[in-house]
C-alpha cells in the first residue's frame, strides 16, 4: 500500500499507508489528520482540501484538470506553483512516499 | 437466513440493525429482494465511489431508476463528459458564490415562522421545511411562482417506490412525467428569455462548442428541482428530528448557535436522508470472496458506511462534539452532491431562526410514518411542540 507523508503547517509529520486508489484527501479525513477538510466530499468543488505537493514529487503527480485549476483560485491560503486539491490525487505505487504539506487554513 | 429488503417498510423505518449485520457478516451481499449487491462498509463504499470506471453511474444512480433518465443527468453520466457538464454549474454553487443566498434564506425562514407564531404544535414538514425549501429553490432557479404546492408534491412523489410491486408505481411515474413537462416548459421559456439564474446558465451552456442535448438539459433540470426540494427538505427534517430527539443538543444550540454547523455534519453522518445510491459493475470484481459480474447493479449504502465503527467510534451515538469528516452524507467522489453548500447554508439558517422562534421545540410522536423509498429516508410528517 502506498505511503503518504502529511506535514502540518507547524511542521508535524504523519505517515499513513493508504489503500491504492484512495485519495490524499480521504486518507487525511478518514484517519483524523488535521489540516484538510474536504467539504464537498471529493467532487473538486470547494477548495477546502488544498495542499502543497512537495517539490520533489510535483512532476510525478498527474496533471490537474481545468476545473481543479479554476477551483484553486478560490483557496483560503495562498495559491503557490505546487498547490493542488488533495481530492484529485489518488495514492498509487508511483506516488509511494509522497510528501504533502498542509496550508495554514482551509476556510 | 438474513435478508436485506430495501422495499420493506421496516427498512424505511429503521435500516440500522440490518446495516450492522451487513457490515459485520455480509460486507458484499447479494440481496435477492433488490436483485443487487449491497456494499455497507465505509472503506468499500469509498473505493467504489472513487473507481467510476469499475462502478459506473451511466446505467442510473437511483436504486429504482426512472424511465429514460440514465445517461441524461449529471449524476448518471461518467467522466470525462460528466466533469465538463458539472463544471458548468459548479461555480455557481460554491460556498463563496452562494453568499447572496443568506439574506433571502433568513427572510423566507422568518416569514414562515411568523405564520406559526402562537401555535402550540405544528408539522415541521408541511408547515415549515416544505415551504422554506420551495421558496429557496424558486429564488435560486427563478421559477415562476405559480402552483408551487404541486411542484413540491410531485418532487416528493417521484422519489418514492411502491413497497408491494417493488418498482415505481403509476403515481410515481405520473409525478415524474409531470415534472419533466414542467421542466420542459421552463427550459423553453428560459431559452427565449434567459436570466442570471442558475438554470439559465446551464441551459445556454456549450461543451467544447457543442450545445447540450435537449434531453440532458431537461432531465438535469428535473433532477435539480427534485433534489433542491425533496432532498433538502428531507434532510432538514432529519436534522430537526435529531435535535428534538436529543434535548441536550437543542439546549446547547440555543445557548451557542455557532455549534449549529456541527449538528448539521453529525446529522449528515448519523442518519442522512440519502441512504442508498446505485452503481453498475463494468469489470468483474471480487470483494470479500464474492464475485460481481459486469452488468450487475450494486447498492452503495451510505447510511451503513456512516455507522462504520472503523471510521466513527461509537457510531450509533449522536455526538454533537464529533465533527465528523469523511462521512458519506453527500455521497463522495466525482458524483458527490452538487448542492452541499446550498444544503449547509439553508439548514444553518433554518435552525438558527427556528430555535430563536421556538427555543423549547420538542418532538410529539415516538412512532413516525416514513416515506417509502429505496434511496431516501425521511418522515412524511414531523409533529413538533413549541
Amino acid at each position: 500500500m502506498p505511503t503518504v507523508n502529511y506535514v502540518s503547517f507547524d511542521g508535524q509529520s504523519t505517515q499513513l499507508e493508504l489503500a491504492e486508489g484512495m485519495t490524499i484527501m480521504q486518507g487525511a479525513v478518514m484517519n483524523g489528520v488535521e489540516g484538510i477538510e474536504g467539504e464537498c466530499s471529493g467532487s473538486c468543488a470547494c477548495a477546502t482540501c488544498h495542499c502543497y505537493v512537495d517539490d520533489a514529487w510535483l512532476a510525478k503527480v498527474p496533471a490537474m484538470s481545468e476545473n481543479e485549476d479554476e477551483m484553486l483560485d478560490d483557496t483560503a491560503s495562498e495559491r503557490k506553483p505546487n498547490s493542488r486539491l488533495s481530492c484529485q490525487i489518488k495514492a498509487t505505487a508511483a506516488l509511494d512516499g509522497i510528501v504533502i504539506h498542509m496550508p495554514e487554513e482551509q476556510e | 437466513m438474513f435478508r436485506f429488503n430495501p422495499y420493506s417498510p421496516e427498512i424505511d423505518a429503521d435500516p440500522f440493525p440490518a446495516y450492522a449485520t451487513l457490515r459485520a457478516e455480509y460486507p458484499c451481499f447479494w440481496s435477492e429482494d433488490a436483485e443487487m449487491w449491497v456494499l455497507s462498509r465505509h472503506k468499500d463504499i469509498v473505493m467504489a465511489l472513487n473507481d467510476w470506471e469499475t462502478f459506473s453511474s451511466a446505467k442510473g444512480n437511483l436504486v429504482n431508476e426512472l424511465p429514460g433518465r440514465a445517461g441524461s443527468t449529471l449524476g448518471t453520466t461518467d467522466p470525462p463528459r460528466h466533469d465538463r457538464l458539472r463544471a458548468l454549474i459548479q461555480k455557481a454553487v460554491t460556498k463563496r458564490a452562494l453568499a447572496h443566498l443568506m439574506a433571502p434564506a433568513q427572510s423566507v425562514a422568518q416569514k414562515h415562522l411568523e405564520a406559526l407564531k402562537g401555535r402550540e404544535q405544528f408539522d415541521f414538514v408541511a408547515e415549515f421545511s416544505s415551504k422554506y425549501t420551495v421558496d429557496l429553490i424558486v429564488y435560486l432557479f427563478d421559477l415562476p411562482p405559480a402552483d408551487l404546492e404541486t411542484v413540491r408534491d410531485k418532487a416528493v412523489m417521484m422519489v418514492q417506490t411502491d413497497p408491494v410491486t417493488r418498482q415505481k408505481g403509476p403515481e410515481h411515474l405520473a409525478a415524474y412525467e409531470w415534472m419533466r413537462e414542467y421542466a420542459g416548459n421552463l427550459v423553453q421559456e428560459r431559452k427565449k428569455n434567459p436570466g442570471e439564474d442558475l438554470l439559465s446558465q446551464f441551459i445556454l451552456s456549450e461543451i467544447d462548442g457543442d450545445k447540450l442535448k435537449d434531453e440532458e438539459i431537461l432531465l438535469t433540470v428535473t433532477t435539480l428541482i427534485m433534489a433542491g426540494i425533496e432532498s433538502l427538505s428531507g434532510f432538514m427534517t432529519m436534522l430537526i428530528k435529531n435535535i428534538t430527539d436529543h434535548p441536550e443538543v437543542r439546549e446547547a444550540l440555543v445557548e451557542n448557535p455557532d455549534l449549529i454547523p456541527d449538528a448539521i455534519e453529525e446529522s449528515l453522518r448519523f442518519n442522512t436522508s440519502a441512504q442508498r445510491f446505485r452503481r453498475c459493475v463494468m469489470k468483474e470484481t471480487t470483494l470479500h470472496g464474492q464475485t460481481m459480474k459486469p452488468g450487475d447493479f450494486v447498492i452503495l449504502a451510505y447510511g451503513a458506511g456512516n455507522r462504520d465503527e472503523d471510521v466513527f467510534p461509537n457510531a450509533d451515538v449522536y455526538d454533537l462534539s464529533r465533527k465528523p469528516k469523511g462521512h458519506l452524507g453527500f455521497g463522495g467522489g466525482v458524483h458527490a452532491c452538487l448542492g452541499t453548500a446550498i444544503a449547509r447554508l439553508a439548514c444553518k439558517v433554518a435552525v438558527e431562526e427556528l430555535l430563536l422562534a421556538f427555543p423549547n421545540l420538542s418532538k410529539v410522536d415516538q412512532e413516525l410514518r416514513w416515506m417509502p423509498s429505496t434511496n431516501f429516508r425521511s418522515p412524511l410528517e414531523l409533529q413538533v411542540k413549541a
